[in-house]
């Protein structure tokens, strides 16, 4: 029985940094994945959806360069070679992780992980068994997505994320169960390629936590692209018995106006995702879970459990990578005796549709729930120079501002380059960074970062670049 | 056997814990110690009542645990489990499932709160949360200096100090004389340019700060000093450094003083007196319990000299040097620490003209003892050198008036001046 100091399970986003961490504080580490290493983030998540949402606007915008005054011949799309050009990006990635690993000393394992008391691992792998134990065990086994019983998953045309991104040929009709994130950024990206795309919400709003008047946006570039967006409706079931076998499938909605068909050839359904809580034998040791199956951790990443801790996705919402990457180096803090905390004050995200949405901090219903009366500033990238230079104009940039001491305590953006754009921002509100700082900070023109302190003067009808009157 | 943390003194009601001597899971001996606890009397070595495997830790290395409360779980040798104490905080989880599963022996309840989050409206960098989160301070309740009340890391530093020191728990013991240097200021490298080194005020440190800032918070205190000429005193002990060195005795002049000080104390009464703040009375003590601030690496602590009336000079020196190499050593028992009635101080054995120490409270007064040094100074009509010493005393003027610390010291100097009328003292 091999003994280690501590033991990651799982390569993903959490585990993989968590696991070089304890590496370089000197610890002997061991890591366990029973899939691929870097986890869905790198093999079926985050970087190959983005690689096909840039391939996918690269082949929209040649489409469109006629009005700068660049004719090109209609492009033609292959897609074998553009999933093997988003293969190899994934591939340099993940091998890129296991040679990180692998330089920083951890021994990395191959197989399912069960407990079999609070300190010692059972690995299954396919060069069978074998019986681990360490100190210290991090669980971070991440999420899963979830399956409806009306549209089971079959590798074909009913698809989950995964095998949506990995299409080899472009669907005619493609039809997106959840308008969530993943649903929309795929819908999106295949209704650029040409397919005609359905999205099917039940719920009134699309990206459901997301402040309407950013989605907004999003929805006029969807019409654009004659996508079809269907709130307030069910997915009901398939007409098909067996879809697999069939090229064109019905599925029966339910709409506020009624029953309706929607054909495709094929379905994405992207309803959510759900822990990797089961299988690993935490009902044996202790680990208690809340009822979703989310892993119950405290501020500093413990279950309560002696020398178990948990990270990422397995442990609830918020399900993003560079969260559970925060969690893993916290938690490996800790095991080297150090006191860190979750104490940070915004876990920003983006959305990689078009275009971009990215959010830090409070939204206005959170500031108004938290008694926090604050300010707004707008700022329409139509009133940016880059944006306008590089003919995305779309969109804005908003902030919130405490009006009690004149701190960033949001920014919500829609627009281009939304994601690079909330780095800045998440750093001024982590800073407590108030208005003066904002406004005093230079920075670079022509560039998208301009909205910010133009957002923020706005908030005070101060903005060069937008005439606001004061209020009376 | 949940083994609690016993009462290890009159008026202790926690301790910190400072380092496990034992882990989990590791078999005990009876009588073996399991951890090293600090009070504000003493750091102290708890055994194990039994011989066991230890079960379960209950208490951190850093934590502060009350007189009562579980500190460990023994398994006995050749006896049942035992049932576990309730863990020590509430289960906060609400969400947990019903169908609770089986529950491992180690689990301990969570704390998924969100309410500790730090708030927006709080203006602090990520650097000063941290910074915050180790030295236990609330940043909500910070008052920022920065501008719109940005709470910056020195805010948090001040508000560490201040809010240890804003619960007052008046230590008994601790004593500092204001000349007195501990080790660890002298011995900590300075911070590199421009760095802030910030130290948490922890453990003896904490305790001498509560001590001293009750004392000069309470104790009206005044210091009368006056000079001796110890000559006589210097001649008498050189005279015994021979049998001191047979004995195996380091023979200092404190314990010449002590027994200078004796008389005077059953002289002066109320000099040997505590005040009872609470009840509004002066105690007057009929033991001579004298101890003798000392300088160790941790900071200043205080054992004490129980019955040094009944003592000869050389059970004085012995006992002293014992106390101090114990107390030097993070050693000393709190049996070692209680009881004082009277305090000596000595800065002189490092410099300086004379002290104005702080009284031990709840005593009365503390005597500092200088430098013997030789001077000129006049005897009859002529100009002579002398062996001479400040003593400084400092006394609580609630208690002790100007003209009795005066009359009491003219008692000293008749005593060390001439140390044969202690024959007849």
């Amino acid at each position: 029985m091999r003994t280690f100091d501590a033991i990651v399970i799982g390569a993903g986003p959490g585990g993989y940094p968590c696991a070089i961490r304890l590496a370089q504080e000197g610890k002997k580490v061991a890591i366990v994945e029973k899939d691929k290493w870097g986890g869905v983030c790198l093999n079926v998540g985050c970087i190959p959806s983005k690689a096909l949402i840039h391939a996918s606007t690269q082949f929209h915008k040649m489409k469109h360069l006629d009005e700068m005054g660049i004719s090109v011949s209609a492009p033609k799309l292959d897609m074998e070679k553009m999933q093997a050009w988003k293969g190899g990006v994934v591939k340099q990635l993940t091998q890129g992780v296991s040679g990180l690993l692998k330089m920083n000393g951890v021994t990395s394992l191959s197989g399912n992980a069960v407990f079999k008391d609070a300190h010692t691992l059972e690995i299954s792998g396919s060069s069978g068994k074998e019986t681990i134990t360490a100190k210290d065990i991090v669980i971070a086994t991440g999420s899963r997505v979830v399956e409806i019983p009306i549209l089971k998953f079959n590798g074909k045309n009913v698809l989950d994320s995964t095998q949506a991104l990995d299409l080899k040929k472009l669907p005619k009709q493609f039809l997106v169960i959840g308008g969530g994130f993943i649903g929309l950024e795929i819908g999106m990206a295949y209704a650029k390629l040409g397919s005609k795309v359905t999205i099917v919400e039940a719920l009134d709003q699309l990206l459901a936590t997301v402040e309407k008047e950013l989605v907004q946006v999003v929805e006029k570039k969807m019409r654009e692209l004659g996508m079809t967006v269907l709130t307030s409706t069910k997915a009901l079931g398939l007409r098909e018995k067996d879809p697999a076998k069939e090229s064109l499938l019905h599925l029966e909605v339910e709409t506020k106006e009624g029953k309706k068909t929607l054909e495709a050839d094929a379905i994405l359904v992207s309803v959510g995702r759900k822990p990797n809580s089961d299988g690993l034998g935490l009902e044996k040791i202790g680990v208690k879970l809340d009822s979703r199956g989310n892993i119950l951790v405290d501020r500093q990443g413990k279950t309560g459990v002696a020398g178990v801790w948990a990270i990422g996705d397995v442990t609830g919402a918020p399900q993003l990578a560079h969260r559970a990457t925060q969690d893993g180096l916290l938690v490996a803090a800790n095991i080297g005796g150090e006191k860190a905390y979750k104490d940070y004050k915004t876990v920003p995200w983006a959305v990689f549709v078009d275009p971009e949405i990215a959010t830090a901090g409070l939204s206005e219903k959170e500031a108004k729930e938290q008694g926090i009366s604050y300010k707004v500033g707008k700022f329409p990238f139509a009133a940016n120079g880059r944006a306008l230079s590089t003919n995305e104009g779309q969109g804005f940039l908003k902030v919130l501002i405490d009006e009690k001491n004149e701190s960033l305590i949001g920014v919500h953006i829609v627009g281009p380059e939304a994601s690079n754009l909330i780095a800045e921002a998440t750093l001024a509100i982590e800073m407590g960074a108030t208005v003066e700082d904002l406004v005093r900070t230079i920075h670079t023109h022509p560039t998208l970062p301009e909205a910010l302190p133009e957002a923020v003067e706005l908030a005070f009808s101060k903005a060069i670049h937008v005439f606001k009157p004061k209020r009376a | 056997m949940n083994f609690k943390l016993p009462d290890i003194g009159e008026g202790i009601h926690e301790g910190e814990i400072v380092k496990w001597l034992v882990k989990q899971g590791e078999k005990v001996a009876a009588d073996q110690p399991m951890v090293e606890v600090m009070t504000d009397k003493a750091t102290v070595e708890i055994p194990s009542p039994v011989a066991g495997t230890i079960d379960t830790v209950f208490a951190k290395e850093g934590e502060t645990i009350e007189v009562g409360k579980v500190l460990v779980v023994i398994r006995e040798e050749g006896k049942a489990e035992v049932k576990k104490p309730e863990p020590p905080r509430e289960a906060p989880v609400k969400t947990a499932p019903k169908e609770a599963a089986p529950v491992s022996r180690e689990v301990t309840p969570i704390e998924t709160d969100k309410s500790k989050a730090v708030p927006f409206g709080v203006l602090a960098t990520p650097a000063t949360r941290k910074l915050a989160r180790d030295l236990d301070v609330d940043l909500g309740a910070v008052k920022g200096t920065g501008l719109h009340g940005r709470v910056t890391k020195e805010d948090v530093q001040m508000a560490a100090a201040g809010h240890e020191a804003a619960v007052p728990r008046p230590s008994h013991t601790a004593v500092s004389s204001t000349s007195m240097v501990p080790h660890t200021v002298q011995t900590t490298p300075a911070p590199q340019r421009g760095a802030l080194q910030t130290i948490p005020l922890r453990g003896v440190r904490k305790k001498i700060a509560e001590a001293m800032q009750h004392s000069k918070r309470t104790a009206a205190h005044f210091t009368y000093v006056e000079e001796v000429d110890m000559s006589a005193v210097v001649a008498l002990r050189a005279s015994v450094l021979e049998e001191a060195k047979r004995r195996n005795v380091k023979l200092s002049y404190l314990p010449f003083i002590i027994k200078a000080l004796i008389p005077c104390l059953q002289e002066f009464p109320y000099l040997n007196s505590s005040l009872d703040d609470e009840k509004e009375q002066i105690v007057l003590k009929g033991d001579y319990n004298i101890g003798i601030a000392t300088d160790t690496p941790n900071g200043l602590i205080v054992p004490v000299i129980k019955n040094a009336d009944q003592k000869n000079i050389w059970q004085l020196a012995t006992e002293i040097s014992v106390l101090a190499e114990k107390a030097r050593t993070g050693k000393v028992g709190l049996e070692d620490l209680k009881g004082g009635t009277f305090t000596i101080t000595n800065a002189g054995s490092i410099g300086g003209v004379f002290a104005t120490p702080v009284i031990n409270h709840p005593e009365v007064a503390i005597l500092g003892v200088n430098a013997i040094r030789k001077r000129p100074v006049v005897k009859g009509d002529q100009i002579g050198i002398a062996d001479m010493m400040f003593l400084s005393l400092s006394v609580d003027h609630r208690v002790v008036d100007g003209a009795d610390a005066a009359r009491f010291m003219n008692r000293m100097v008749f005593f060390l001046s001439e140390p044969t009328r202690l024959v007849f003292a």
